[in-house]
This record gives structure tokens, sequence and C-alpha cells, in this order.
């Protein structure tokens, strides 16, 4: 029987009609690490934030504070890891109060898996959660879709399988102190200059079981080379279009004037422009 | 008689019996010919010199594919090419016009004009209307007149003259800079009143390099896809001969450039994060 | 473009339930779980995935949920994680209510009801195990519409498919806790070997009646061979 072979128009159909979109990339570039070590643990981060392929500020805090103990480093959109350490970090502060313990990391990264599940990934917050308690050392990341791993090293963002190389060819048990604060630097100086969406700064910090140290900015190796020119205008290069000057007892006919006494050192300073070199 | 094949979807949901993989979900598999490979040039032209630099980095996405591609190109008789886009077409586009550069020297026994090398290149682009090479090139050199020249292009062959441009990722930050430091936008003669623009004169070419670089690492602060090296490429008149001296092979070949223009290169380092 | 999750096809039949939100973290796994002489066996790989990139390549999909019922996770990591978390709270509630606890019939069944009841929602693929004074050692089966089948073994997660064949072959009735091990570590073993979903070391435990729940780890380095002597990580 000849003709056409027609066999696999339904199939080709039904492909058509299910055409799924390629899931777009939205991450936030970040590269953000964790690292177990005998005696506490160390988290890390670079400290770029973008808006597409404009970097929106070149030293940001990746490092959020959840408890004295408990530090978390936050990758994915900006706003929900802000806004989501932060209202674990309230209820943790309320939880530790009505019992009259010290919060545990497991407690705040429980808080932060159910409250990101119940979101269904809408909240876009990918964290790192490390810190001490009475049990022990712990390292956690929580994924936006409210998945959890435990893990003795972790790494998170767009920089993490540059970061996550640096891991799996340098880890070691039994790690002390200095060398968990250097591998978790050298897995971000990994992200930082091979991962675009990570630059500038290299944040720590370390919690072991009596303090939490935040060394901001641990390591800057993108530090601005100076300009060649000087690009002060000189007076009188922008055209003045209209000039209308308002005398001081004038004042309060545009804006609320509160007299400040003597001692209240209230003064108007007039800020200078700072300008390059 | 059909055959009949099971659909795709078919295989695992009717029976519920089936298991979670990560291959879950129809893909529609769209391919394009087309990367965008970010990185930034831009081009000034100055009485008697023109200057094209461009950064080194080559990138897809997140990725640095290389920190060290050239994208200003020698095309020969004194022509300097830059593109960006997507790095591919540019080197193709820049091995085309020297290819047919040389080929126009062979048989015309002259170096071609920075004009007549404009619409050539033109010319090039249009002959692919319907695909396109994805590309922004810059062409610099030096006119009959031995006036530093600029020509501009869009993807498909409109191009015109220009005293200064960027092109590519950064090119929105750097197009405002040039435009006040250059062409001395929205700058007014000191005590004019606001009355007198100041009028962009020759500017010396050591003030315009300088300006070129301050463009560079002010980009690569503020944009992810600039950085790695600067190639910064300056094409100036050749130096007259001393008097009696014998010409050599070399120098030659650089008198038959149409606009006397000898071409040189300075590579250095911008930040690599 | 329709959301597919819970949609019918335009034929009105097709019901994608192979969905999974866009980055989410997948357990595309190698799970199994088998009754034998003395108890259960649950046994499962390691790997985690968010598109081609291992998330956690040492990841525990063997959850206890009370002392003598443990399940086997697979699909995705979020979901299973919080129905494992929900069940477990609800049969703690049943021991002290009940003041013993509760079945393995009874912690599937919560297993089932939920998943079934959120069937939209979830993309979970779960076995439950484990033993009872009751029945001693029992397997459920959760596959991905929230339906319970109880069976003397069963494989599931997308590195399954490629050893049913293998199982059906070498399954028998009451082995040994020797010969169980041994028939779920090779039937893993294979799993990894054709799945690239699944992967990492192969974890197992060993539930028997009025006993402590035994683990076991194997090592891809060490080609997953039995440790020298009695092992328990």
């Amino acid at each position: 029987m000849g003709g056409f072979d027609f066999s696999n128009h339904t199939r080709n159909a039904a492909l058509m009609s299910a055409g799924m979109p390629a899931p777009k990339a939205t991450s936030t570039g970040t590269t953000i690490v964790g690292c177990l070590y005998d005696g506490g643990v160390v988290i890390a981060a670079d400290t770029r934030a973008t808006s597409g392929p404009i970097v929106a500020d070149k030293n940001c805090e990746k490092l959020h504070y959840i408890s004295p103990q408990i530090w978390c480093a936050g990758a994915g959109t900006a706003a929900d890891t802000e806004f989501t350490t932060a209202i674990v970090s309230s209820n943790l502060e309320l939880h530790a109060l009505s019992t009259g313990r010290k919060p545990r990391v497991v407690t705040c990264m429980t808080m932060l898996k159910q409250h990101l599940f119940k979101y269904q990934g809408h909240i876009g917050a990918y964290l790192v959660v490390a810190g001490c308690d009475p049990t022990g050392s712990h390292l956690y990341t929580v994924h936006a879709h409210g998945s959890t791993d435990r893990l003795p090293y972790v790494t998170m963002g767009s920089g993490s399988l540059a970061a996550m190389s640096v891991f799996e060819t340098e880890w070691k048990k039994g790690l002390d102190r200095e060398g968990a604060v250097n591998l978790c630097s050298q897995a971000i100086l990994a992200g930082i200059f091979n991962d675009l969406g990570s630059g500038s700064n290299c944040d720590v910090c370390v919690i072991t079981p009596e303090k939490a140290t935040l060394m901001r900015n641990y390591i800057t190796p993108n530090v601005r080379v100076p300009k060649e020119l000087n690009y002060r205008f000189e007076r009188g290069t922008t055209a003045v279009l209209q000039e209308k000057i308002i005398q001081k007892d004038e004042l309060r006919r545009y804006i609320t004037v509160t007299e400040v006494d003597a001692k209240g050192e209230a003064t108007l300073t007039t800020d200078v422009m700072q300008v390059d070199a | 008689m059909a055959s009949s094949y099971m659909l795709p979807g078919a295989q695992q949901a009717p029976s519920f019996h089936s298991h979670p993989s990560t291959a879950s979900q129809p893909r529609q598999h769209h391919w394009s010919p087309y990367t965008e490979n970010g990185g930034v040039i831009l081009g000034i032209a100055g009485k008697d010199y023109v200057i094209l630099a461009g950064d080194t980095r080559s990138s897809e996405g997140y990725s640095i594919n290389t920190r060290t591609a050239r994208k200003i190109f020698d095309v020969g008789s004194g022509l300097v090419l830059g593109v960006v886009g997507m790095s591919a077409d540019g080197e193709e586009l820049a091995r085309r016009v020297a290819r047919k550069i040389d080929d126009y020297k062979r048989s015309h026994d002259k170096h071609i004009t920075v004009n007549a090398a404009a619409v050539m290149l033109s010319r090039i682009l249009y002959a692919k209307r319907f695909f396109p090479y994805y590309v922004q090139p810059l062409l610099g050199g030096l006119d009959e007149n031995g006036v530093g020249a600029i020509y501009t292009y869009d993807y498909v062959g409109s191009f015109e003259r220009e005293s200064s441009r960027a092109f590519g990722a950064a090119a929105s930050l750097i197009t405002p800079f040039l435009d006040n430091q250059i062409n001395l936008k929205n700058q007014f003669e000191p005590g004019s009143n606001g009355e007198v623009p100041r009028k962009p004169g020759d500017m010396p070419r050591e003030t315009v390099e300088k300006i070129v670089k301050d463009a560079f690492t002010s980009a690569v602060e503020r944009h992810i896809e600039v950085g790695d090296g600067l190639q910064l490429v300056t094409v100036m008149r050749a130096p007259p001969r001393a008097e009696g001296a014998e010409p050599e092979e070399e120098e030659d070949e650089r008198e038959k450039t149409a606009g006397g223009g000898v071409i040189s290169e300075v590579m250095s380092e911008l930040k690599k994060d | 473009m329709v959301s597919r999750t819970g949609n019918l096809n335009e034929d009105g039949i097709h019901v994608d339930m192979e969905h999974l939100k866009k980055g989410e973290v997948n357990l595309g796994t190698s799970i199994m779980a088998i009754e034998f002489e003395g108890g259960v066996i649950l046994g499962a790989d390691s790997r985690t995935t968010t598109g081609a990139y291992i998330a956690n390549r040492v990841t525990d999909k063997l959850t206890q949920i009370t002392d003598a019922v443990w399940c086997c996770r697979s699909g995705s990591a979020a979901d299973t994680q919080a129905v494992a978390d929900i069940v477990r709270y609800h049969l703690n509630l049943y021991e002290i209510q009940n003041g013993q606890p509760p079945s393995v019939k009874v912690a599937a069944t919560i297993f089932q009801e939920i998943c079934y009841t959120n069937k939209d929602a979830l993309t979970a693929g779960i076995i439950v195990a484990g033993v009872d004074r009751h029945k001693g050692g029992q397997v459920y089966n959760i596959p991905l519409g929230g339906s319970l089948h109880k069976s003397k073994y069963t494989i599931s997660g997308s590195g399954s498919s490629y050893i049913y064949g293998f199982c059906d072959s070498y399954w028998k009735d009451n082995m040994t806790e020797q010969e169980g091990m041994q028939f779920v570590k090779e039937a893993l073993k294979e799993a990894i070997k054709w799945d690239g979903s699944s992967g990492g070391v192969i974890r197992m435990v060993v539930l028997k009646k009025g006993k402590k729940p035994e683990r076991h780890l194997f090592l891809p380095d060490e080609d997953y061979a039995d440790p020298p002597k009695e092992q328990t990580a």
C-alpha cells in the first residue's frame, strides 16, 4: 500500500501544543558559600548586586543577621532574601524569648523552609544558613521551593559552580578556622572572577560557639583604578537658566522650619559635591 | 494501515504509574544562529588621527569565553575595523573586509580610501539583508586629506561618518560621556552666562587616549560584560621621511596608504571581575 | 502558554504529572524497599539535581517518620520533605493520643491521604516501609497520583525503569538479611549505572522487629563493596 506516512502527525501536533517555553534564568547573580570546620562554621559572599547586565551596587551586603549566633547568606531576588531573613530573624527572637532558650539553627532552617514552601517558589530566596547552638555547629542550604540540604560545604547562586569546583578540589576533613576562612574566600574569588553575575569584594562571617565575627570586605581584589583625568568642571560651564533667591525669613512659605537651639548643633551645611581625582 | 504509536505524554500519564525524572517536561528545543558575546568598542576621530578601542572580554550569559579577544582588526591599507555583537560574525566580517581591501589593492595598485572602503562595507552588510551579520561595525582610518574618519553602521549596512561613537554592551554608559567630553555637549564657555556653547576643537591625541581609558575603566565598574583587557588602536599620519633617506620597502607600502596612516596598538589591563 | 500542572490536554485525557516547577530541586532518583525474612530494607541512591547540576551528591533520601516506619522520597525535594514533615507530625501526635505507635499501614495511609488530596500541587513519589507488632515488615508504594499499593517489594524513581527486569528475575520471598541487602544493592547499582539522574552513594536502612534501625553506606569509589566488617554509618 502506497501513500504518505502520517504516523508522526499526531505526535508532532501534540508536541506543538505542549511547546514549553524555555525556563528563563532570573536568578540574580551571586556567589555564596559555607563550610563547617572543627569548632565552628564559616559563610562568605561576594558583594555585587546586578539588575540585568548593569552593576546596581558594587559593595552590597549579602550576609544577613538572624540571631547573634546564626547568620544567613542570600542569593536570588534581593528583596526576597532581605525580607525572608528579617521575618525569620524576628520570629526566632520571639521564639527564643518565649522558650527562654537560645535559638537553634535547625529551628531557623525549618521556619525558612516552611515559609518558602508555602509560597511555592514565588519567593525567590536561595539561602545558606549557618550557626552555632547548644547542639553544635550547623550548615544548611534552603532553596526557594522549600527544600533543604545539610552538608559540610555548600555553595549557591550563579557562581555556585565556580565556587563548588574549589570545594570539590581543595576541601579536606578536619579544617581549622584559618583553613575554612581561606577555603571559603577562595571559593568566593572563583565566583567573583569566573561568574559575571558575581564581583567586587569578599565578605566572610565566622561563627563559633562563643561569638560571630563578621569580616566585611575581608578581601578587596577589585579596587577601582584611578582616573587619568580630572573631570571637575570650571565654574560657569553649566548654563544657569533661572535664578531665584529665597531669603531665610521667607523659608516658611516653602517648607516647615523647626528652630533648634544653639546646643542642638543643627547647622545648615552646604555639601560640596566631591568629584574624583 | 496506519500504525499506531503511543504519544510521548501518554506513556506515563494515564496509568499514574510513572516516575519522576529530570527530563520531566516536554521542551521545545529552539536553536538560534545568533549569540550575543558582550563587550564594548568605541571610535573617536581627530584632526589627524583616529582612535578605536575595545575591551577584550568575550562572554556568553554569565560565563566568560575568553579574556583576550581582540575586537579591533587591522584590515589593511591603514584602515581599522571594530566589531562588537556576535564575535564569530565579527571575525568573519573582519576577514572578508580585509580580503576585499587586499583585492582592491592588487587590482588597482593603490590603497583604498576610507570612504570607498566605507561604501564597500555597507554593501557587504546589505548583501546579507535577510540573514544579517549580528555585528555593529566601526570603520576607522585617515581620509584623503589625512583627517581622521569614523564610519558607523547598523547590522544591515546603513552608515554615516561621525566624529565619535560607542557600540556594544556598555554603549549606553559611554555615549553620554563621549558626548560631554569629546563633543563638549551641555558645556558652555565659563563666564559666557550660558550663551556660548563650548566648541569641540582639536583635542590632542594624548588627552583623547586618556578619556578613552577612563571611559573603559568606568564601564568596567558598572557593566558585567565589560572587562579583562583594553585594546587601544591608533591610526596616525606617518612621520615625513628624512631628506635623502632611502625608502625602505615597508615604508614604501605605507606611503601608498590613501591617508598616509600608520597603525599602532597598545594593550593594557582592565579589571577581571 | 497554559500552565500544565493538573490541566487536561486538548484531548481531554492526558495529564502531565511529570511537571516540576522551574528551577525546582529534583530527586531524579532510584529508590526501593523490600520485605525480607526479618523485616524490611529500604535503599536509595544519593543524587539531587537542579537541571544538569548535581546540587547534592550525598543526599539522604531515606527519611525516618517514626521509630519503625521510614520512607524513600522521589520527585520534588521540597514537596517530599514537606510531606514527610507533615506525616511525621501526625504520627507523633497519633502515638501520643493512642499510647502506641502507628502501624505501617496507618503511616502509609496518611502519606496517601496527603499525596492524593494535594495531587495537583505535588510531585512526590514515596515508598513507605516499616515494621509493626501486628504484621511485621511491610512495604507500600505511593506513586504520583496518590494511590496506595502494598507489595513484597517496590521500586520507584526515574532509575527504577531500568531494573524491573532485574528485580523480577532475582526476587525471592523470605530472603535472609544478607540476601536482601545484596538484592537491593545490586538492583540500585544497575539503576545508578543506567540512569543519569541517579548516582552517588547507595544508602540502606534495615528495619527489624524490636530492633533499632541499622544504616548502611556503600561508596562508589569502592564499587559499592561491602565494608570489611560490620559497619553502620
